[in-house]
């Protein structure tokens, strides 16, 4: 992959998880009507009897992973993201977090990504959601770099995860593999500053990276953390952050209520308390219409954020 | 044809079992005694007689599972494992109290023997279901048995998992619907409607019989028939009486969860000797 190459986010998982299912026959993928979608074809062609499908049946396709689980099998169930998460929280709370399966649900089209299908496509609560199970890794990876690995890491680990992964493509941000050092529980330092630490997520982070691009063109010391891994969080970076820069923004296509933001903030709340702007969805269902401008309806255009860090600074 | 000796022995561990339960009640003060009571007989069947199990290795690969879908059950549930030597039965006096591992609904991680952790309804047959498919990708013979409640049956994500079974044929898994014909709220009848039982899991292509679920004859002789067609995931229908085996607290609807005063207790002591007396 180069630097600033435009990838689709599910065509990367699906090759992603093909990659690993290779190497690791416990692979297996549950499919809710949603492979095709998700990126998983070429896994269904290249692995016909470990491609189970259930048709639309969010609530159940949650249980038999779990049961699969139990049988030594790593399932990956992956649809569109409020279609694993809110729709059968309690099957993912209760079968795969209280059970401690190895389960690993993908949230894809994740955040404002299904901007025109309206709020009940939308997936801004899934990290509120995911993040309260107790022992649940929940990954958001940022860029096609970030996605590969985060998809081998959740493969790798024994324990339930959900991976958060959106569908408009995204640029690739690191210039070689090898400067991308993930990590479950690692945020990843993309630019250093000393005035203010930017924070970006999942489908946010490109646009978080362009508002840095710009306040370091505009003389500001801005820190850039990419931040793959909601849960657990990387606590030495981001005390680190605060204490050296005194100011955090964090950015997400979220609620503000629950998301990463909210996990910084109770981490900062308690360690080292510091002031902070969140950059998210505010208490509302948003207003379908074409991704930009959602995006723009909801602060999260990379001159707002800039915007945004710039008052922020005066304050 | 079940011998009259191996009946009697089956009939005897039974005993065993619901005095574990009334021991379970004992200790905590309080249980969901009715539909423990109404399972007795088939989980004694499956633990002694139709699964292929071992006790001192509760996670041998090629053990037959039990999965108790309706988690309130757990009594029995904990019962029948003590009587089958899962654990010692002295740890059943500790139910109730702070952290013990014998919760009020199972939790896998606590107890050998528990094969999930079930309590909030309609999610046991879907993880059934995962493991029966699971068993059968890895070539495995062993089979999943799940016991329901009737009640539970109005959740809708049962009829996803039976959906899902029946469109993969799976044959190794085995429903036991515990129709014993009463809910919280009172009769299932007025409650919702859940017949024809039969009928509904057959258009979701199971097999299924159905059985008186006291009579051990009965019991083991349809258990014995499984799979009933292949190519299906099979369904009984277990006529049951609520908390059977308490005369004084059989098919009442108050006995679902029972906080027994000091002479019910005693009553209920009083019962299952009598039930020792005719065993003989």
């Amino acid at each position: 992959m180069k630097r600033g190459e435009m990838k689709d986010p599910r065509k990367t998982f699906g090759e992603a998880v093909l990659a690993q299912a290779e190497v690791d026959p416990r692979i297996v993928v549950l499919s809710a009507d949603s492979s095709s979608g998700s990126g998983l074809s070429p896994f269904k062609k290249r692995f016909p009897e470990r491609h189970l499908e259930f048709g639309i049946m969010e609530q159940g396709v949650i249980g038999f992973a779990s049961g699969l689980a139990t049988t030594g099998k790593v399932p990956f169930v992956a649809a569109i993201a409020p279609f694993v998460t809110s729709r059968p929280y309690e099957m993912v709370r209760n079968d795969v977090g209280y059970m401690r399966q190895n389960v690993k649900v993908v949230g894809r089209s994740a955040g404002l990504t299904y901007s025109d299908l309206g709020p009940t496509h939308q997936s801004i609560d899934d990290t509120a959601l995911l993040r309260t199970i107790p022992g649940m890794v929940v990954m958001s990876p940022g860029d096609p770099v970030e996605l590969v690995k985060a998809v081998k890491a959740a493969a790798e680990h024994v324990g339930p995860v959900y991976l958060r992964v959106g569908s408009p493509p995204i640029p690739v941000l690191y210039d070689a593999e090898s400067d991308c050092p993930f990590q479950i529980g690692r945020g990843i330092l993309l630019m250093d500053g000393k005035e203010v630490t930017l924070i970006g997520t999942g489908a946010a982070l490109p646009r978080a990276f362009a508002a840095a691009e710009t306040l370091r063109s505009q003389g500001i010391g801005v820190r850039l953390i990419s931040l793959p891994t909601i849960k657990p969080l990387d606590r030495e970076l981001l005390l680190a952050a605060a204490r050296e820069t005194g100011r955090i923004v964090t950015v997400e296509e979220h609620y503000v209520a629950g998301g990463m933001g909210s996990a910084v903030a109770e981490l900062l709340a308690r360690e080292l308390p510091t002031p902070m702007r969140m950059v998210g969805v505010g208490d509302r269902f948003p207003p379908s219409g074409p991704y930009d401008e959602v995006l723009r309806d909801n602060g999260l255009q990379p001159d707002q954020i800039v915007a945004t860090v710039r008052e922020f600074l005066k304050a | 044809m079940l011998k009259a000796a191996e009946e009697l022995e089956l009939k005897r561990k039974a005993l065993q079992v619901r005095r574990n339960i009334l021991r379970l009640i004992k200790a905590g003060k309080a249980g969901h005694v009715g539909g423990a009571l109404s399972m007795a007989e088939v989980l004694t069947a499956l633990y002694f007689r139709v699964m292929k199990i071992d006790p001192a290795r509760p996670d041998w690969p090629e053990r037959d599972r039990l999965v108790v879908s309706a988690g309130h059950k757990a009594l029995v549930l904990y019962a029948a494992l003590a009587a089958r030597g899962y654990f010692e039965e002295k740890l059943l006096d500790t139910y109730g109290s702070l952290g013990c591992r014998l919760p009020g609904h199972p939790d896998m991680h606590k107890l050998p023997g528990v094969e999930a952790s079930t309590g909030a309804l309609g999610h046991g047959l879907s993880i059934a279901g995962g493991m029966a498919l699971g068993l059968r990708l890895s070539g495995l013979p062993s089979r999943v048995f799940v016991v329901m409640g009737d009640g539970e049956l109005a959740e809708g994500s049962n009829w996803e998992a039976a959906a899902a079974a029946g469109h993969h044929k799976l044959e190794n898994l085995v429903v036991i619907v515990d129709r014993n014909g009463l809910q919280i709220s009172g009769p299932t009848v007025e409650v919702m409607t859940y017949e024809p039982l039969e009928e509904r899991w057959k258009a979701f292509g199971w097999a299924t019989r159905r059985m008186n679920g006291h009579d051990f004859g009965a019991i083991l002789k349809t258990l014995g028939e499984t799979p009933f067609e292949r190519g299906k995931p099979s369904a009984i229908v277990a006529d049951t009486v609520k908390s059977k085996g308490l005369p004084f607290a059989e098919g009442k609807v108050e006995y679902h969860y029972w906080k027994p005063p000091a002479e019910e207790l005693a009553q209920a002591e009083r019962d299952l000797a009598e039930i020792e007396r005719t065993l003989g």
